[in-house]
């Protein structure tokens, strides 16, 4: 039923234009770019880093807001030509972190107040409560639904108003890890169904690692850089109160249900990365998926020998590419063939190690040092 | 006309004057609450005082300036006696107008509370599903401050009912025209007819009390529905 949805034709990235410069009371938000809207484009930001105000501005609920911002050809607001586009002109949805479902209305209701509002629409209320997996609540009083339930129908909401845009500000931060592994896979894959393309706010790194495919950063009111998503977190790890990690996707290649654990493998190469076994069907039919995967410095050790007689499951052979000292840590970054990894040792193992550029070392890592918000749809979604 | 039926007239004008007061303060006191409780400049406080006077000030003041004010020599009465052709003061008119003002805070404070209370949070999610001003005030704000919007109907109603001072000052005691309930009550003290009086007083007693009870119960209803959802909500 949802297959038809699938948009065939190619369509053009659409590139969103943003160009404001105003004074809130605690920061300035400056910004000056061009955003490609493909896919699912993650924006990154302690918090107070201004990017719920700038998604709060895409979306025209800041009537102060003093500069230009269009999609394509469509100039949804600039102060020079005093244009400003309502918000219920704009085309573009906003899922709340705080869901906004509408109390006096059920699941059914709620879901009615987009369509009615949606005169063009093409998506009828039952694809959208089945590609939500809502369509057991659709009676519900929305009061009575848990976290990731409200969300689902908030979701399912903005998707049948049919946005051009759909703005996600950090919508599923209050669900605990699996009802937001589950949330990312459902929007992952509403994303690429309906080929929308959307804003993901998040200050979870590996919840952005997981669905996005570029990252906005952002710090105090500014971008400081659009990147593919791996290259942009690794940048990240220059940044001192952020945890130094190693973000690649490996592809699934095996589950060894006997030794729990799920093996991933490489592109370029016959290495393998081990991790505790993932959720999967009995076809195993994510065998070949990309996963993305974060591991953290601090769990990867490094050995000049070949540590034969190690529990460890994970060993790359890899050369030194940097070395980069702190006060009392350093970070080595180790390029095992085209993917680097980031690990984190001690200034007095580095120093006992005679560790330099260009050395032939190991790196070690458990497999639960491999995190991921894991693939493997949900057989039943009860 | 005997002492029953001039009281029955009576009860008519009242329960007239109350419903036409009602239905104009809802219609005006709506978009008045509505920009007091969006209202972000300092000056807010004084609109809301002007809004409060009714409360403290005695209604014979309010009475004697509209008095004032809707006689043929002032502009406002001039006015109506061009447009209608007729005198203002000492009229239905005159006594709907002053309830007007009377009953004010009466409708207007439950509904600025409740706007105040809903916030911009629904509203923001309805304009974003392509809702404009109007569409979201009926179909957001409306039903999620029902209570509020009966509560003010019916506090205005019966605080309309109750009036006395400002009648008397504006109105007079023409029979069929300006002679409410609580006029006629003072007419049957005044002639000793404590009967009438009683009958009169018992009656708009267990009337308002009655009015007052179902508000409450009524209130209760929604709020303890809408607080629910709000706990639940979190």
């Amino acid at each position: 039923m949802t297959e038809n949805l699938v948009s065939t034709a190619a369509v053009k990235t659409p590139i969103l234009g943003v160009s404001i410069d105003i004074a809130f009371e605690h920061f300035n938000l400056a910004i000056n770019h061009s955003i490609e809207l493909s896919g699912i484009v993650g924006i990154f930001g302690q918090s107070g880093s201004g990017k719920s105000t700038l998604l709060r501005i895409i979306a025209g609920l800041e009537k102060c807001a003093n500069g230009k911002v269009s999609i394509e050809n469509r100039v949804l607001q600039d102060n020079v030509s005093n244009t400003f586009i309502k918000p219920e002109n704009r085309e573009i949805g906003l899922i709340f972190q705080d869901n906004r479902l509408f109390p006096h209305l059920n699941v059914y209701e709620n879901l009615a107040y987009a369509v009615k509002r949606t005169p063009q629409g093409k998506l009828s209320i039952e694809q959208v409560l089945e590609l939500t997996q809502l369509a057991e609540l659709k009676y519900q009083d929305v009061t009575s639904l848990s976290g990731g339930e409200k969300q689902r129908v908030s979701l399912a909401r903005a998707l049948l108003a049919e946005p051009r845009l759909l703005l996600l500000d950090e919508p599923f931060s209050a669900l605990d890890k699996k009802t937001k592994a589950h949330m990312l896979q459902i929007v992952k894959k509403i994303q690429q169904q309906l080929n929308i393309p959307m804003l993901y706010i998040s200050h979870s790194i590996s919840e952005l690692q997981f669905i996005a495919k570029q990252l906005i950063i952002m710090s105090s009111g500014k971008i400081d850089y659009i990147a593919p998503t791996h290259q942009a977190i690794h940048r990240l790890n220059n940044i001192d109160d952020i945890a130094v990690k190693t973000s690649l996707s490996l592809s699934i290649a095996e589950h060894l249900a006997d030794f729990g654990l799920t093996r991933l493998s490489f592109a370029d190469t016959s290495n393998s990365v081990y991790l505790p076994l993932l959720e999967h069907d009995s076809k195993q039919s994510d065998i070949g998926q990309l996963l993305p995967c974060i591991i953290y410095a601090r769990d990867i050790s490094i050995s000049t020998t070949k540590p034969e007689h190690s529990s460890i499951v994970n060993q790359l052979a890899g050369n030194i590419s940097e070395i980069n000292q702190g006060a009392t840590s350093a970070i080595i970054i180790v390029q095992c063939s085209q993917q680097k990894f980031y690990a984190q040792i001690s200034l007095w193992s580095a120093t006992r190690m005679e560790l330099a550029i260009d050395l032939p070392v190991y790196i070690q890592f458990k497999a639960n040092a491999v995190h991921s918000f894991h693939l493997t749809e949900p057989t039943n979604h009860a | 006309m005997t002492n029953t039926a001039a009281d029955i007239l009576a009860l008519t004008t009242t329960l007239k004057m109350a419903a036409i007061t009602t239905v104009i303060l809802l219609v005006i006191g709506t978009p008045l609450a509505w920009c007091l409780a969006n209202m972000k400049s300092r000056f807010k406080v004084v609109f809301e005082a002007i809004v409060a006077l009714p409360l403290v000030l005695p209604p014979t003041v309010l009475g004697f300036y509209l008095l004032l004010a809707f006689s043929p020599q002032s502009l406002p009465g001039q006015l109506w006696q061009t447009a209608t052709g007729s005198q203002l003061a000492f009229s239905f008119s005159a006594i709907v107008i002053g309830s007007v003002f009377y009953s004010l805070p009466f409708v207007v404070q439950p509904l600025q509370k409740a706007f105040e209370q809903l916030g911009e949070q629904y509203l923001e999610a309805a304009a974003m599903l392509g809702a404009g001003p109007l569409d979201r005030f009926f179909s957001i704000v409306f039903p999620l401050t029902k209570a509020s919007f009966i509560t003010a109907a019916a506090l205005g109603f019966a605080h309309t009912v109750g009036e006395f001072g400002v009648v008397l000052m504006i109105g007079g005691n023409i029979p069929g025209e300006t002679r409410v309930l609580s006029i006629a009550l003072f007419d049957h003290v005044e002639a000793f007819n404590y009967s009438n009086a009683h009958v009169l007083s018992a009656g708009l007693l267990v009337s308002s009390l009655i009015l007052l009870s179902s508000v409450y119960l009524l209130g209760g209803k929604f709020n303890r529905r809408s607080v629910a959802k709000k706990v639940l909500k979190s």
